[in-house]
């Protein structure tokens, strides 16, 4: 698939609805557009294949309640952060993060302390 | 061949020397350690960290404690340095009047005013009034704006404010076009019904109407009495990207002048001077009064009460009474520190004037003697006190390759900067200045609002850089550094410390200019005023000119940007002036345990 829009691209695969919901929020909240997508693969593929095909190179990919986050010219498999059955409050903030990483700014605290 | 050892107790570091006598009287420097300082210098804990350096001297050449037959121990001036800060302006805001920071994302733009009202209230708001809805954090940001939506059409909503971090959320959802602030972690102490004026910055800009204070006048219809009390909130608004002010007929925000006190100077003149002055006036002052023999402050004062702390501290570790504590220098210094605001909404700091002020105590002699027989007694080793700390220093800085007499040594320590001459009579001058590292790391920490003393002293000591994208940073000079392996994305967009193997993050959101601007400053404010200060006072004649050559030694000469501060500062005078390289091997550390060697072979006691 093409994309040409300036966006993060989620990549999903049979996605928990409330978590991508919460992913997006994070990404909104940030003022970054957002293109969402089914794709076929596991949940590296799914974050791997988002980062490269993003004309901004940061992307998502989100299977069941799995999610991860990769930026481009990462290798397969290093996914930046990485969440099983997280909070609504980690979601958005891995959504911020993906965001923020266009933006080059900090990232928000994924983990609790 | 017989091994002696050479230890120079520090403020903050304890260094060894060993060297190595041969049968034909030949001498050979072997090894050197160096080791935090145990306790405060000059007493008995010193031990632990003088047994330790030495250790670790001798393991580097595989000999054991037994094999030394002369341990030698600078005779330490009996000076300590502290440092101390006090804020001497303070804002108080009684009643909950204001609301500025820095939230990453607040939404709309522009400015409004208008009545405020809680969102589960909404229901009981009149058409024809304005109104700011406040929104606590148990709101979804799609209730809050389909809340608003619903009430849009008859109510005349201005503005919003926020708990969650959800500013651009609700706004993408309203029909209205409002500015929101958002994150505003005290949301609840928001009083409800006030008058308030809620701004928002256009992006890439700060907020202009609330941070002047005709501004708050024209929003709020303030006469000239209340515009005045408003003052200190404009100040602190300043450069905020969003505000609220909110009017408190009867609330209170005042800029108190804390009762900064006097500080009174013993010397050849008994002179005092007050607080408020400024560090350039109290160190005039000082400088009028000639030699010291005290310092103290005011009763009841925040520098008299600073100064008799630093006393009684210095009482309490080193065991003497404290009339035989006598504060003979101090340094002064400006600063700003950031503070919260009492009564804030959303842990807002201001800016308040401090000054930072190292002191010189000068104690009794300090108990050398019983340090050499407690190592005596632990290492079975002959232990002697020998040599004046600054003769020694002179002698060992007397190594550095390209030096000749008269020669200065500026050794700037962790507690005190001194200055010694060394005459080609062999006559020697010396001086001990209070201020030097530890001052610099206090300005560091009070002025970035720093939470840890460590994370200010690594910002003193390392370059930093800006971790950019995964695989580059930038660093301070501009340069561009990459990477083969990613970096870890836990640093990704902060300013980091490169210390030698390893990266810091630094975990407050400052900007790597002003980091760098505050670090620059402090080290200007401390060393260079310091240097002129104590090479002024053992020069001959005290005229800087007839100075030919300063070798600068002791830990903070190791800094990577102090000395070149200091060479631009001296170059006005025509003063060679340059990092020591002690033996032309150890750099600027060492150069008093180097000095207790040679003056051993010297022959002098």
């Amino acid at each position: 698939m093409v994309v040409n829009k300036p966006s993060i691209i989620i990549y999903t695969n049979e996605p928990d609805e409330d978590f991508l919901r919460e992913i997006c929020a994070g990404i909104e909240e940030e003022g970054v557009l957002y293109t969402i997508a089914d794709h076929e693969g596991d949940l590296d593929t799914l974050a791997f294949d988002a980062a490269r095909e993003s004309m901004l190179g940061s992307g998502i990919g989100i299977t069941g309640n799995h999610m991860a986050m990769q930026m481009n010219r990462l290798p397969k498999g290093k996914n930046v952060f990485e969440l099983i059955q997280p909070t609504f409050r980690q979601c958005r903030n891995l959504g911020a993060n993906s965001a923020r990483a266009i933006k080059k700014m900090p990232f928000k605290e994924m983990y609790p302390v | 061949m017989r091994l002696i050892a050479g230890v120079d107790i520090g403020n903050s570091t304890t260094e060894v020397c060993i060297g190595g006598v041969e049968e034909n009287g030949s001498f050979r420097f072997l090894s050197g350690a160096s080791r935090m300082t145990t306790g405060t210098k000059g007493t008995l804990p010193n031990v632990l960290g003088i047994k330790a350096a030495l250790e670790e001297a001798l393991y580097e050449i595989g000999l054991p404690m037994s094999a030394l037959e002369l341990v030698r121990l600078n005779e330490a001036a009996p000076v300590i340095g502290d440092t101390a800060m006090e804020t001497i302006t303070e804002t108080i805001i009684t009643e909950s009047s204001m609301i500025g920071h820095n939230p990453s994302t607040p939404a709309g733009a522009g400015h409004a005013v208008g009545e405020l009202i809680f969102l589960e209230n909404i229901w009981n708001g009149k058409p024809g009034i304005p109104y700011i809805v406040a929104a606590s954090g148990k709101f979804s940001y799609e209730e809050v704006a389909q809340r608003l939506n619903s009430r849009i059409p008859e109510l005349d909503i201005r503005g919003l404010i926020l708990q969650a971090d959800e500013a651009v959320l609700v706004e993408n959802r309203l029909n209205r076009q409002i500015p929101i602030v958002d994150e505003v972690k005290h949301i609840h102490k928001v009083p409800e019904g006030k008058t308030a004026a809620i701004e928002v910055a256009l992006p890439g800009s700060s907020i202009r109407m609330l941070s002047n204070p005709y501004g708050i006048a024209t929003l709020l219809q303030l006469n000239a009495d209340e515009t005045k009390s408003v003052t200190p909130i404009a100040k602190s608004l300043v450069g905020k990207r969003s505000a609220v002010v909110i009017r408190t007929p009867h609330g209170n925000i005042r800029e108190n002048i804390l009762p900064a006190g006097e500080i009174y100077f013993h010397g050849e003149k008994d002179l005092h001077i007050n607080i408020d002055a400024g560090a350039d006036e109290i160190m005039n002052t000082l400088e009028t009064a000639g030699e010291i023999r005290d310092i103290d402050g005011q009763r009841d004062t925040n520098v008299g009460n600073m100064l008799s702390r630093i006393k009684t501290s210095m009482a309490d570790v080193s065991k003497a009474g404290q009339e035989d504590i006598r504060i003979t220098d101090i340094l002064a210094v400006d600063t700003l520190a950031p503070v919260e605001i009492s009564g804030s909404l959303a842990g807002e700091t201001c800016m308040e004037k401090a000054v930072g002020i190292a002191a010189m105590v000068k104690t009794q002699q300090l108990p050398m003697q019983q340090i050499a027989a407690r190592l005596e007694q632990e290492l079975h080793v002959k232990a002697v006190v020998a040599g004046v700390e600054a003769v020694m220093a002179s002698l060992g800085a007397m190594t550095t390759p390209g030096t000749r007499l008269p020669l200065a040594i500026l050794d700037m320590g962790g507690g005190s900067t001194d200055a010694a001459i060394l005459q080609e009579d062999g006559r020697v001058r010396t001086t001990h200045q209070a201020g030097a590292g530890e001052l610099v790391s206090m300005l560091i920490q009070t002025e970035l609002g720093l939470k840890s003393r460590t994370t200010a002293e690594q910002i003193k000591k390392y370059p930093m850089g800006k971790v950019e994208s995964l695989f580059h940073m930038r660093l301070e000079n501009g340069a561009m550094q990459f990477f083969q392996e990613s970096i870890d994305p836990r640093y990704y967009g902060h300013v980091v410390l490169l210390a030698p193997g390893e990266m810091l993050k630094i975990e407050e959101d400052i900007p790597m200019e002003r980091i760098m601007e505050v670090r620059r400053d402090a080290k200007r404010k401390v060393f260079v005023r310091n240097a002129i200060r104590a090479l002024r006072i053992v020069a001959p004649e005290h005229d800087l000119r007839r100075i030919p050559n300063v070798v600068l030694v002791g830990g903070s000469a190791e800094d990577f940007e102090i000395p070149e501060m200091l060479m631009d500062a001296l170059s006005e005078y025509r003063i060679v002036c340059g990092r020591g390289n002690i033996r032309g091997t150890e750099g600027p550390r060492n150069a008093v345990a180097t000095g207790l060697l040679l003056s051993y072979l010297g022959g002098a006691v």
